[in-house]
């Protein structure tokens, strides 16, 4: 049987892939943050997971609004990097796992989630601005892309992406193969990227989400969507998808590491988790 | 039947100072300047835009006043206008434009004005 040992929640923005691009890690603007993803870099090494099941969003890369799915799901083998529009990244494209990929549309189906199934989904930043810092190229273990539509509304419930990792979770353990499965969630954490209201952040609130998702994720499912954009900006709705993270989780786990820095304009943030078993109530 | 709880709390996001809710009402209007964005992340699109920009807009079906916006690269008003923030994003990167720089004029500032405003500011490493 499959199995699910842990999970990832970390912000993705474009400003991370740039820093890595132009080498600035050792900068004393980067070096929090490049430093701060060193121990789940390490932690996934030793944990050796033999696939990475990720929530993220693509942002306007693959999907277009001519036909914009809420929930999609890669089964390639395969996926490719998107050109977002200033020409692709210099690595290699992910590998996927089209056999657990379609193990995971019949069982979400049978579980009533009804993702867009798609045999091609380019990858953008939502995955490829935090996977380097997270492991190194050639890509270690296939990845199983979830993107959500947190771009144009209505998007769907912060309950309902822990619902979907909750039933994520019922997929994994009914494979039959015995595999150690990670889930990450990615998605910015405070910003705001458009209107007067452009670079808002608010590192309380983002430190205040870590310290939710780690001891009381139900409290954060039943934030509603504008809950969310008042209190970290329009565009860290995008939050929402480390809860499809935290859901395919026990109900207690055990924080390996923390990260934050906000130099910028957006928090970036970054919490390891494993499972830790039920809730003793 | 009545709304469940769960499908009344997200009847819609409502309006927040300084914030342009990208709603299917905006999507709608904003449609034909973001399927032009779009078209951006082919390169050989964008040399065709950089070549022609009055071309290409007008191929894409663009009415007077949403080319004027691009021609004076008026971030806000084409947000304003149902641009989405990362498809515009790709019009301002391929004519080289950041989105610190469309952030500035968005907050109807200089782009010193608001660098000097972010908690790194001045340190090494910076933009």
């Amino acid at each position: 049987m499959a199995r699910i040992i842990g999970g990832i929640g970390t912000s993705h923005a474009p400003s991370i892939a740039h820093a890595y691009d132009k080498k600035l890690q050792a900068e004393p603007l980067w070096a929090p943050l490049f430093d701060g993803y060193k121990p789940a870099k390490a932690w996934l090494e030793q944990a050796k997971p033999d696939l990475m099941i990720v929530f993220y969003n693509d942002h306007m890369n693959r999907f277009f609004f001519d036909a914009y799915p809420t929930f999609a799901l890669g089964v390639g083998d395969r996926h490719e990097l998107a050109d977002e529009g200033w020409g692709k990244r210099d690595f290699p494209p992910l590998s996927g796992d089209a056999e657990f990929g379609w193990h995971l549309a019949r069982s979400l189906v049978a579980d009533e989630f009804d993702p867009t199934i798609c045999q091609e989904i380019a990858i953008d930043h939502g995955i490829l601005s935090v996977l380097p810092l997270l492991c190194d190229a050639p890509w270690p273990a296939p990845v199983i892309p979830i993107a959500v539509n947190v771009i144009q509304h209505p998007l769907p419930s912060a309950l309902r992406l822990w619902k979907l990792g909750q039933a994520i979770r019922r997929a994994v353990e009914s494979y039959p193969r015995d595999l150690k499965v990670v889930v990450l969630g990615t998605g910015g954490m405070s910003h705001q990227l458009h209107g007067e209201r452009f670079g808002f952040m608010n590192p309380e609130w983002d430190n205040r989400f870590m310290d939710l998702l780690e001891a009381d994720p139900l409290a954060l499912t039943r934030m509603t969507h504008r809950e969310y954009m008042a209190l970290g900006g329009a565009e860290s709705v995008e939050l929402i998808m480390w809860l499809g993270m935290r859901g395919a989780l026990d109900d207690r786990v055990r924080r390996v590491h923390r990260n934050y820095h906000a130099p910028l304009i957006t928090g970036y943030g970054l919490v390891v988790l494993e499972n830790a078993g039920p809730s003793a109530a | 039947m009545p709304l469940t709880k769960e499908s009344k709390r997200e009847e819609g996001p409502g309006e927040l100072p300084g914030t342009l809710v990208f709603t299917g009402e905006r999507s709608r209007l904003g449609y034909r300047l973001n399927k032009l964005a779009m078209s951006l992340v082919d390169p050989a699109n964008r040399k065709s835009f950089l070549a022609d920009e009055a071309a290409y807009m007008s191929a894409a079906g663009l009415t007077p006043a949403e080319r004027e916006m691009v021609r004076r690269r008026d971030w806000a008003a084409m947000i304003a206008h149902g641009g989405n923030i990362y498809l515009i994003l790709k019009i301002a990167g391929t004519v080289g434009q950041t989105l610190l720089q469309m952030g500035a004029q968005m907050r109807g500032e200089t782009l010193d004005a608001l660098m000097a405003t972010l908690p790194g500011h001045g340190t090494a490493g910076g933009h």
